[in-house]
């Protein structure tokens, strides 16, 4: 199997704040990996620390089995012409979608083909077409956000990025600000886009979603991965205390077992 | 006692309030040509990164906003030529003078404009391998202007007020035909009211537009997360 991302002893301090400490991940080709954990263990900062949103304080960050960065005196200097290339080739999906008002879904999609890879118009224009069908907004392309829904928005948020064919797809709590009638069809075509072999790295509170899709899943705690494994060894037989504190928070109120 | 009004004699001059409103309007629009590219780059090389750009940009347009813009027209009619040796007509000093004063405060309305643009802009746009360059021409700045136009509209009016100043240093606008027209024909009364009136004229209607556009603004309210 291929590496597409791994990442060695990364650390991340804001001020004070030491919130990643020290963290090892290898993601490979084709691979679901979800990140679970409270909110302030660093799921979020791990995330945005792989786009090179956050720079890392400490540690090595390797896409496609390259170094990122240049080594200057044992650190790493991360210069923003070395991470521009960086950041298309990795696709981000928002909490709050972040998609561009003044422009349509369309032109929301076309946006990085055609300013960053400087794609012709034809070929931007295609992407922008084929990848809103691909997340079922082919009739939508010519709306602007305002008058999509949240979970509409969301999945255009999924087009504009999966436009630039990234190579792994990071997911930052992405349905966390949907109403829950709208949750579904988000997590819908993120499942679609798992099947499909799409490498992706994904922060989410809905663990019956992070049981069906991943491949494995970490439990972050207090900036550490706490306990990694299989979906049935992290949520169905969780070995660490403070693993099954957490799960158990999240399974308080549960349906039994219903007929939608 | 009632004053007789007689404006007979003031319209027979009007011509000559028309063309000093024709040389405010020349000075004001030459103003907004060069202090709105100044004013966007002012705000740009003040939202800069660097300290050594940021701090004194920021001194700079401090100084302009909050010194009077008499005491600048005349330090640039009189101390720029003893300190220079270069003679400056009334004309180019009121244009100098009225284009940088107007910069800086355009700099804080575009500065205004954008860093009231949410930070998930500049994320989503970082995310896709935009540039900051890139980002702003082609995401932020669109969205900011919309926000600024009525902020924007205000200065211009605010600015053709204040080149009544000019008059000051001799140049033909419209306060100071009026005033010739004044001390010519002793109807100072009928003289200011008409100029009142012409300067009314034109900044109603622009005021008019301000009202309209925070209205229409407010009630569209965009974001994208709602």
């Amino acid at each position: 199997m291929t590496e597409v991302l791994r990442i060695e002893n990364l650390h991340k301090s804001f001020g004070a704040n030491h919130v990643l400490k020290g963290i090892d991940l290898v993601v490979e080709k084709g691979q679901a990996v979800v990140l679970i954990g409270a909110s302030g263990s660093g799921k979020s900062t791990l995330l945005r620390c792989v786009n090179f949103l956050e720079t890392p304080s400490d540690g090595r960050v390797w896409l496609d089995g390259t170094l990122v960065g240049h080594q200057s005196n044992g650190a790493m200097d991360y210069r923003e012409s070395d991470l521009i290339p960086i950041r298309s080739h990795v696709g981000m999906v928002f909490q709050h979608f972040n998609l561009f008002p003044h422009m349509t879904a369309r032109q929301n999609v076309m946006e990085g083909p055609r300013t960053v890879l400087r794609l012709s118009k034809a070929e931007c224009i295609e992407r922008g077409e084929k990848y809103l069908r691909k997340v079922g907004l082919a009739e939508k392309m010519d709306a602007y956000p305002s008058h999509l829904s949240g979970g509409q928005q969301q999945r255009v948020a999924i087009a504009r990025a999966l436009a630039m064919e990234p190579r792994l797809m990071l997911f930052d709590e992405a349905t966390s600000a949907l109403d829950p009638e709208l949750v579904g069809e988000v997590l819908q075509t993120m499942k679609d886009l798992a099947d499909e072999g799409m490498t992706m790295l994904i922060v989410t509170h809905e663990l019956g979603f992070a049981y069906s899709v991943s491949d494995k899943i970490l439990f972050l705690h207090q900036g550490l991965i706490h306990e990694q494994g299989t979906p049935d060894e992290i949520l169905v037989r969780p070995s660490q205390t403070r693993t099954r504190e957490f799960l158990r928070g999240h399974a308080t109120f549960r349906l039994p077992d219903a007929e939608f | 006692m009632g004053y007789e009004w007689d404006f007979g004699i003031v319209l027979r001059d009007f011509d000559v309030l028309l063309l000093g409103l024709v040389n405010t309007l020349k000075i004001t629009i030459l103003a907004l040509l060069f202090g709105v590219p100044l004013g966007l780059g002012a705000a740009l090389l003040r939202l800069s990164s660097n300290p050594a750009v940021r701090i004194p940009v920021g001194i700079l347009i401090e100084f302009f906003r909050s010194t009077p813009p008499i005491v600048q027209l005349f330090w640039f009619f009189f101390a720029l030529p003893l300190l220079t040796g270069i003679e400056i007509d009334p004309f180019r000093a009121s244009v100098l003078t009225f284009s940088i004063q107007s910069s800086a405060f355009f700099a804080e309305v575009f500065r205004g404009g954008i860093v009231s643009i949410e930070r998930g802009q500049w994320e989503a746009a970082k995310a896709i391998g935009m540039a900051r360059n890139q980002t702003l021409r082609r995401i932020i700045l669109p969205q900011a202007v919309k926000r600024m136009i009525p902020a924007f509209l205000e200065r211009v009016i605010e600015l053709m007020k204040t080149t009544t100043l000019v008059a000051t240093v001799s140049y033909a606008d419209l306060l100071y035909q009026a005033n010739n027209i004044a001390q010519s024909t002793y109807r100072p009364l009928e003289v200011f009211t008409i100029a009142a009136l012409m300067y009314f004229a034109i900044l109603f209607p622009i005021s008019m537009t301000v009202r309209r556009l925070e209205r229409h603004l407010a009630r569209t309210g965009e974001t994208t997360a709602h």
